[in-house]
């Protein structure tokens, strides 16, 4: 049952993480096709550069407190270029370069994506399998 | 070069001058038809020339729907000629005319005498020099190695060659009607070319042109053996076109059609017999002349606008992607927008009035010179998208039987390529704002000592008359230290009040308004604030810096309005936000990966700042005056990202400074600045700018926001290919800058410009154009400094170097052996001079060692903005010797040019016996020889002159010579008004004050680990021939 609990919770984290990154990468999207201001737009995905990296470092805390091993290995990597990121200041969108930099924001947001994409599949399976289980 | 008109004169169908077209134009009153011309459909009355069934490539077919006007000119004739390396204007003419041949062309007059055997019935269409340069050696060898048959050599190179009446007077003889027909030909002839004594220093100058050795064998008659000329056309599709005109000229001979090539070469090889392993580096090109603008594309485009406003960096588009992703060098543009013009061409301005402003109605392109009208006169059709647009009541005009709108004399925006509109309402998001300045001095101890306060006050103050927009102008001002000081001046005040703000947490302004006043109604309390500003803060001891709130308290007062902050910073900000660490010149960092973050804003604070004020319409100019470290990386970003500048004067004094300082700040106080603008370059369908570069934030995809710009100030951009197949003929760009004009007029400026699409890379190559690709790559690499170690933004352009010049070889080693010479067209034959001089130029030269943190940065940021001529200007100053000149009693010191030679810049350009001047626009440096006699000096530095020259100051000493040479440096400086260039003195031997001044600057010596322009030859051409 704990291990359903487990899963489920995850899984939710997940699916917020998925939910900030696409809402970022549609900002950049509309920057890229003019509907959106610079201003605007490198200001609503700074405002969520905190949640979605403290989700996800706290995601990997859950994953090592639960004993996941292999998702805690399956995330590391994101989290340790989430912690890249941080340490070169490369974290937010800056606004003065945002249109150079716009083609590698998006990229590096559709890596996430995928990347988050696999943990959910991977997550999902283990939540039907568990509560398959139990029954 | 001498490319001006030179290639036209000779075509008795054209009607007038081609840069002037409408100088033949009917008087309004007359009809148009009259002056018109009688054939064609041509929009602005050019005759076309016959179109002729060679033209296929060209993209100008008659039934294309512009009828570019001037685009049936035959050909693009300057390639041609400026096809002579380097050659000064006079000599290609002066060479072959009648007149006994002056001494500068003795060398030529080498080879061009040797008749052939056949010359006893020379056919009058056969030029004979064209056969003497056929012989002569100047072609793979140097000339004093002649080839070709022996004796003729020999005897041309016999002095009394020149002035034996049999040869060379025969040769004169038959040639003055073909001189007068054909003088382009006879200055393109590539071979002639290749044995000009170009350099008149440099008489054995060496290989230019590869030899035409195809021609070899095929020389027997001279009518065969003319086509060497008609072979320099061969490649060029309307070559029909030039024999209809010139019907005296012999068909060429179809064997030697297309052999001819159209490059230069250097040959790398060494010498045989000479002592050196190496090459002749003095035959390298140097652009000796400065800035050569591709004039011939002005000409065959007369209604486009002037290359000063606008610059591409070849003036063919390539058609499709394929060809694009093969020109290796930048495909962009450099725009001016505000670029000063000489007296008398003046943008026209333009008001609509009630009509409303003329416009595509879905790409939004303004009317322009390339529009055509049809359905007689009640349609447009847009060059840019072509949509066909209704043209409204008060704007119709019948048309005539051109097809032309019979009113066209009377709209310069039908005729000319750069026209000023007067924008209405619909353009204005608020009233339009006044000028507005407003100042940010600090007034720490470092200001008062270095005396920077005293004369920026005094430069304050002696402006304001000039301060553009009375009576609107606006002007405020706020000092800081460790606590804000703002100052109310509130025009029923005597004296300005100054108020003081210790909390620089939490900024709040102690004054709702009156912090930023009316200039003509404050003008008395402002003028009472400059005069005691620096007796205020004379006592001052303070050191520390509060930067980021008083830049937060200025923003908080300019919000309303937008308008120009000058920051005038002493000392390394130290006190709340924004304050910055010593990070300093950590020699340990370069060569890691960590060196870009040198070249960075170190707070995001900055760019936050930066933002925000090009937000509210606030351009930041940032003026520098420490000798420590300052942290001009992250102050400049405020400029960078505002549309501003950056002035810096490491270690400010004002005795020395002073002049430099309060003409610059009277320059950027005074000179025309638009405000609040915005520009967009719209462009044809399936090409796209794709990057920016320069001094500016993106507001969104296409638009540049520019809170304030002004003349000196140049955009770059770079383009790319959206459709995989271009299947259009012409492409069309069109700059527009929404402003608002300092007397509260909102403008747009708009300069229309157009440019033919190719198939040919080749052709791409010839209308290439080395002063904008030079300006893009300078931007790129200092951008690229900014992400990168400077090793690699180095390298980046070298590689960018050896990409092009490798695929312009592939494109001629098939049909040519071309062995270990280095080919490029001659279009581009400075561009690896160019590439040199920017990784040695101050933001990307060396290491830690070549150039502090600081001069670096700000280098670069001035570097991003400053217009083409001004940066090769930079990158290859001036250096000449004036000591002769000062000796000659002549009178003709108006003619700079022809007096002053320019040289190369190596340090065997410098005879100790001389004194010569350097000149780079920023600063002048007078270097007098050890060996220069004691009298000049004296003369020059007065009583002092034995002294060491780093104490002496450089003044008028009241006797002529003295005078003669103020004047000279007089005339440098107001060459160009944007900056003030600084005189420095040294003598040869006073280092280390001469190796940093000067001998560091000779790019072309090796110097340091970098290497000199013979060894950077030689990098490229091993890099080129890797495969």
């Amino acid at each position: 049952m704990g291990d359903l609990l487990d899963w489920i919770i995850s899984f939710l984290f997940l699916v917020t993480l998925l939910i900030i990154v696409i809402y970022q990468l549609t900002c950049l999207a509309d920057l890229e096709f003019d509907r959106k201001n610079p201003y605007d737009s490198s200001a609503s995905i700074n405002r969520l550069f905190l949640p979605e990296f403290g989700l996800q470092g706290l995601l990997c805390l859950y994953y090592v407190l639960t004993g996941h091993w292999f998702m805690t290995v399956l995330s590391l990597p994101h989290l340790f270029y989430n912690i890249k990121l941080y340490v070169k200041r490369e974290h937010l969108a800056d606004v003065t370069e945002i249109y150079n930099t716009n083609k590698w924001e998006q990229k590096k947001r559709v890596y996430k994506i995928a990347h988050i994409a696999l943990s959910i599949f991977i997550t999902s399976f283990w939540l039907i399998h568990s509560a398959l289980g139990d029954i | 070069m001498n490319t001006e008109n030179k290639g036209y004169p000779n075509f008795p169908a054209r009607p007038a001058p081609a840069s002037s077209p409408f100088a033949s134009a009917p008087p309004p009153g007359i009809p148009p038809q009259s002056g018109g011309p009688p054939t064609g459909s041509d929009a602005v009355g050019f005759r076309p020339f016959p179109p002729s069934a060679s033209q296929p490539i060209r993209p100008f077919a008659p039934s294309g729907p512009p009828p570019a006007p001037g685009a049936m000119r035959p050909s693009q004739p300057s390639p041609f000629v400026s096809q002579i390396p380097g050659s000064r204007p006079p000599p290609p003419s002066t060479a072959y005319g009648p007149p006994p041949p002056p001494p500068g062309a003795a060398p030529f007059q080498r080879f061009p005498s040797p008749p052939f055997p056949t010359t006893q019935n020379p056919p009058p269409q056969g030029p004979p020099q064209t056969l003497a340069g056929h012989f002569s050696p100047p072609m793979s060898l140097r000339p004093q190695q002649p080839m070709g048959p022996p004796p003729q050599s020999m005897i041309s190179g016999l002095p009394g060659a020149n002035t034996s009446p049999s040869p060379a007077d025969f040769n004169m003889a038959a040639r003055p009607g073909f001189q007068q027909s054909m003088p382009p030909v006879t200055q393109s002839y590539p071979g002639v070319g290749g044995s000009q004594p170009s350099f008149p220093g440099y008489p054995s100058k060496q290989v230019s042109q590869p030899p035409p050795m195809p021609f070899q064998s095929s020389q027997g008659p001279p009518v065969s053996s003319y086509p060497p000329h008609t072979g320099g056309f061969a490649q060029r599709p309307n070559i029909a076109a030039q024999q209809n005109l010139h019907p005296n000229y012999a068909p060429p001979t179809s064997n030697v059609q297309g052999l001819v090539e159209d490059f230069n070469s250097l040959s790398l090889a060494s010498i045989p017999g000479s002592m050196e392993p190496g090459l002749d580096h003095r035959s390298f090109p140097r652009p000796l002349d400065g800035d050569v603008e591709p004039n011939s594309f002005a000409e065959m485009y007369p209604m486009n606008c002037h290359s000063r406003y606008l610059r591409l960096t070849t003036s063919a588009i390539p058609n499709s992607q394929s060809l694009a992703s093969r020109w290796h060098l930048p495909l962009g543009a450099v725009v001016c927008p505000l670029a000063e013009t000489p007296e008398g061409e003046e943008v026209p301005l333009i008001d609509f009035g009630s009509t409303g402003i003329i416009r595509c109605r879905r790409c939004r392109t303004y009317v322009n010179p390339y529009v055509t009208f049809t359905d007689s006169g009640r349609k447009w059709r847009c060059n840019i998208c072509s949509m066909l647009n209704d043209v409204p009541g008060e704007y119709f005009s019948h048309l005539d039987a051109n097809g032309r709108r019979m009113d066209m004399d009377q709209r310069p925006e039908l005729t000319k390529g750069s026209v000023e509109i007067i924008a209405p309402t619909e353009y204005m998001v608020r009233p339009p704002m006044p000028p507005i300045y407003f100042f940010l001095i600090d007034v720490s101890i470092s200001a008062t000592k270095s005396g920077m306060l005293e004369v920026v006050a005094q430069t304050i103050k002696s402006c304001l008359d000039n301060l553009p927009g009375y009576p609107r102008t606006q002007i405020g001002f706020i000092t800081y230290d460790s606590t804000l000081h703002f100052y109310n001046m509130k025009s029923s005040l005597s004296q300005p009040q100054m108020m003081v703000v210790t909390d620089l947490d939490d900024i709040f302004l102690p004054l709702p308004d009156d912090l930023l006043v009316n200039l003509s109604e404050s003008r008395t309390v402002v003028e009472a604030f400059l005069d005691s500003l620096p007796m205020m803060f004379q006592d001052n001891v303070n050191v520390e810096s509060a930067f980021g709130p008083a830049l937060r308290a200025a923003f908080m007062v300019m919000n309303q309005l937008g308008g120009k902050l000058l920051i005038f910073q002493n000392s390394l900000p130290s006190l709340g936000a924004g304050r910055l660490k010593l990070r300093g010149d950590d020699p340990r960092v370069y060569g890691t990966d960590k060196e870009y973050a040198l070249r960075v804003a170190e707070d995001p604070f900055y760019k936050q700042m930066a933002a925000d004020c090009t937000k509210f319409q606030i351009g930041i100019n940032v003026y520098a005056f420490s000798d420590k470290y300052t942290d001009i990386a992250s102050l400049g970003t405020l400029a960078k990202y505002t549309g501003g500048q950056v002035y810096y004067y490491p270690g400010f004094q004002s005795s020395v400074h002073g002049d430099k300082l309060r003409h610059e700040l009277a320059r950027d106080l005074t000179r025309e600045t638009a405000w609040e603008a915005v520009m967009r370059i719209r462009c044809g369908k399936g090409i796209r700018f794709s990057s920016y570069h320069g001094n500016f934030m993106l507001r969104s995809t296409d638009l540049i926001a520019l809170p304030a710009v002004d003349c000196d100030k140049a955009y770059a951009m770079q383009l790319s290919l959206e459709e995989t197949l271009l299947t259009t003929q012409t492409v069309y760009f069109q700059v527009a800058l929404l402003y608002t004009a300092s007397c509260g007029e909102r403008r747009i400026r708009v300069h229309t410009s157009i440019a033919p699409v190719v198939a040919d890379l080749g052709e791409m190559y010839r209308q290439a154009d080395t002063g904008s690709i030079v300006s893009l790559y300078a931007r790129l690499a200092i951008e690229k400094s900014l992400s990168a170690k400077l090793d690699d933004a180095r390298n980046a352009i070298q590689q960018k170097i050896v990409k092009a010049l490798k695929e312009y070889r592939n494109l001629h080693a098939v049909q040519h052996r071309l062995g270990s010479r280095l080919i490029y067209p001659e279009t581009l034959k400075f561009l690896p001079l160019y590439g040199m001089a920017i990784i040695k130029s101050i933001p990307l030269r060396g290491g830690p060692a070549d150039a502090s943190l600081d001069e670096r940065c700000a280098a670069g940021f001035t570097m991003m903005a400053l217009p083409v001529k001004k940066l090769l200007k930079l990158l290859y100053p001036n250096l000449f010797r004036v000591d002769e000149w000062l000796l000659k009693p002549s009178a003709d010191h108006d003619d700079l040019n022809n007096v002053l030679k320019r040289l190369p810049l190596a340090a065997e350009s410098l005879d100790s016996r001389g004194l010569y001047i350097y000149d780079d626009g920023f600063r002048l440096v007078l270097w007098f020889g050890r060996m220069l006699s004691p009298d000049i000096a004296k003369n020059l530095l007065g009583d002092d002159f034995a002294a060491e020259l780093s104490r002496v100051t450089f003044q008028e000493q009241g006797n002529g010579m003295s005078k003669k040479l103020m004047s000279l440096v007089k005339k440098l400086r107001e060459n160009d008004p944007s900056y003030h260039p600084m005189c420095f003195l040294v003598r040869q031997g006073e280092q280390p004050r001469e190796g940093f001044l000067l001998l560091r600057n000779l790019i072309e010596d090796q110097m340091g680990g970098s290497s000199g322009y013979v060894d950077w030859i030689l990098q490229i051409q091993r890099q080129i021939q890797q495969n």
